[in-house]
């Protein structure tokens, strides 16, 4: 294997890291704040992506503005969800709040998927790329959807960890996750906090979903495999914490790149591709629940 | 459940109606249909077992079914059985991988167990979608007829026999001591192990009996329709599987049994409808989870019992 094989790899392991940040980081924030794991964040994803289709495809507007449109709308469908159907188990109004999240955000997935299928039919859609072509940089090779996606990706990760780190709302959003109640105290609104922290949560799977769209077709099912992912990195980063999906997703990106390659038949190799996460993920449960930066809890 | 529940009631009327269904002259379609209700409330109510009990969620329900069919299959074809030991095969087999999940995951719970059974279920069915040499992959993998000759007629009382069987050992069960300790589980497990509660055996056979019972509804399936790709392992099929448990009542393995049948019914009585019966059938869910989490008849229970005080 030449030096510039290994590089094509490593990028292009990146570049999927990337995407891959931009699921967890919602599905982390979300787990943060709400202490639920949103079992329908594919299909926020998948949404974002159909957002990004109309607003391309049958709108004609520019592809970045449909990675905005894509955001938008989920940031909308999000915060209904938050108002509806989460917000009860805050209120106390729900018995066995633990399974009544994980059911109800489940349903919610069947429903979203289903709506859609009905909706766009089960044919794969492609709205047009924010730019288009390969870029040569010496010897490596890069299709430039994929890395258009990945730079809005990287911006969209970048603006969201500053906001968090240094503006007002960020403060307050990690005043919450780390105990409700003393934030509740100090005079933070943890009603509306937590709506908008459900809302961007499920507003960057949104964009991923919009920037993804163009490279690997808008599907009704484009969820179901990368949520899995997304929950191996969160798991693997600790659930809740924010570098630590960031990382996560980094490393699943580079694992996904180089072990297929490692495996001597290459097609099993790729055939088990999407199930590497998932043996991590099992490896991590076990081993070490609370992952590489997440706080140790006597309950896993 | 109290005998006096209408739920009661309306079960005993629905098996009576299923003995005697053959014998009103329908199509033998719709016999097809309810025999595939059957297969669908083994799941639900194997599931609720898990759930509704023990407190303990797994999304692996539908894989550990699929699982149940490849291995009594393939068991049946290298070994030259006939269909009935290797549907035993597959249900101990899906027991004894319950065993080994349900042990090492005793330390999980909540959303760590639903990733954690996640995981296993999409594993499983890579699996079988990469194993195409074994398994055919999505080709599908044929399976013989139950016997030579079976009818639609025989296959329906075989199906409704399994599930009446499966149904009154997990009623016997959860009557008895051990149904007792599940639900001492669920509500506080530390204070149940203070109690003297085995806590660690009866969590892993709860988990070994809901797969198990998953393999066998699987085995029989695949003699069934007589064709399984690895899509009966998918999170559509969970997502069915926790549709019909959740309307029909979780908590009780009678309800999500009427539920698996009464969904199939449904889903089969709208088919033009196309994809949108799952958008219905999945806000329902929602519905019913947020403002009636017993179920609808679960619920109606309840309604009656505070009518009659």
């Amino acid at each position: 294997m030449t030096f510039a094989a290994i590089i094509e790899l490593a990028v292009n392991g990146l570049i999927t890291g990337i995407l891959y940040a931009l699921v967890a980081l919602g599905i982390a924030l979300i787990f943060g704040v709400l202490k639920i794991v949103n079992f329908a964040h594919g299909e926020f994803y998948m949404l974002g992506g159909y957002a990004g289709y109309v607003a391309v495809t049958l709108l004609g507007l520019h592809p970045a503005a449909g990675v905005v449109a894509g955001m938008a709308a989920v940031f909308l469908v999000g915060a209904a969800v938050e108002k509806t159907l989460i917000k009860p188990i805050h209120l106390g109004k729900v018995e066995r709040a633990d399974e009544y999240a994980i059911m109800i955000t489940f349903a919610l997935s069947v429903l979203l998927l289903n709506l859609m299928l009905s909706i766009f039919g089960p044919w794969p859609q492609r709205p047009q790329a924010i730019f288009s072509g390969v870029f040569e940089f010496g010897p490596v090779l890069l299709p430039g959807d994929r890395l258009a996606a990945a730079l809005v990706g990287a911006i969209i990760i970048l603006v969201f960890m500053a906001v968090l780190r240094w503006s007002w709302i960020g403060m307050a959003v990690r005043a919450v996750s780390q105990d409700r109640g003393a934030a509740q105290a100090f005079g933070i609104n943890i009603d509306r906090v937590s709506t908008f922290a459900f809302a961007i949560g499920a507003a960057l799977a949104g964009g991923a979903g919009a920037l993804i769209g163009p490279v690997f077709n808008v599907v009704p099912q484009m969820g179901l495999v990368l949520v899995i992912k997304a929950y191996v990195i969160v798991v693997l980063g600790g659930m809740g914490s924010i570098p630590g999906a960031v990382l996560g997703a980094l490393i699943l990106g580079q694992v996904e790149s180089f072990v297929p390659i490692l495996i001597s038949d290459p097609a099993r190799g790729m055939a088990y591709r999407d199930a590497y996460g998932l043996v991590v993920l099992v490896l991590v449960l076990l081993v070490r629940p609370q992952g590489l930066f997440g706080r140790k809890e006597r309950r896993a | 459940m109290k005998l006096t529940a209408p739920s009661s009631f309306i079960a005993v009327a629905f098996v009576a109606l299923c003995l005697m269904l053959p014998f009103f002259g329908l199509p033998e379609y719709w016999l097809y249909v309810v025999s595939i209700g059957f297969y669908y409330a083994l799941l639900a109510s194997s599931w609720s077992l898990l759930v509704g009990y023990v407190g303990r969620i797994s999304f692996a329900q539908a894989a550990m079914s699929g699982f149940g069919a490849y291995v009594a299959l393939l068991t049946s074809a290298y070994l030259d059985l006939s269909p009935l030991p290797g549907i035993v095969i597959g249900a101990l087999a899906a027991g004894a991988v319950g065993i080994v999940v349900g042990a090492l995951t005793l330390r999980l719970h909540g959303a760590y167990l639903g990733l954690t059974t996640i995981a296993l279920a999409e594993i499983l069915r890579i699996t079988a979608t990469a194993e195409h040499q074994l398994t055919r992959g999505t080709r599908g993998y044929a399976a013989p007829p139950l016997w030579e000759g079976i009818s639609q007629t025989e296959y329906y009382y075989v199906f409704l026999a399994v599930l009446l069987v499966s149904l009154g050992l997990m009623l016997w069960l959860l009557h008895s001591r051990i149904g007792l300790f599940f639900q001492a589980i669920r509500e506080d497990e530390d204070g149940a192990a203070s109690l003297g509660v085995r806590v660690t055996l009866w969590k892993v056979l709860a988990f070994a009996l809901s797969t198990a019972f998953a393999g066998l509804a699987g085995g029989l399936y695949a003699h069934f329709i007589q064709l399984i790709a690895p899509s009966m392992m998918s999170m559509q099929e969970m997502g069915y599987v926790l549709s019909m448990a959740v309307i029909g009542g979780f908590a009780n393995v009678i309800h999500a049994a009427l539920g698996g049948v009464l969904l199939q019914l449904l889903l089969e009585w709208l088919r033009e409808l196309g994809e949108w019966r799952l958008v219905f059938f999945g806000a329902v869910a929602i519905l019913v989870l947020r403002f009636a989490p017993n179920g609808i008849f679960g619920t109606l229970d309840n309604w009656a019992s505070r009518r009659a005080r």
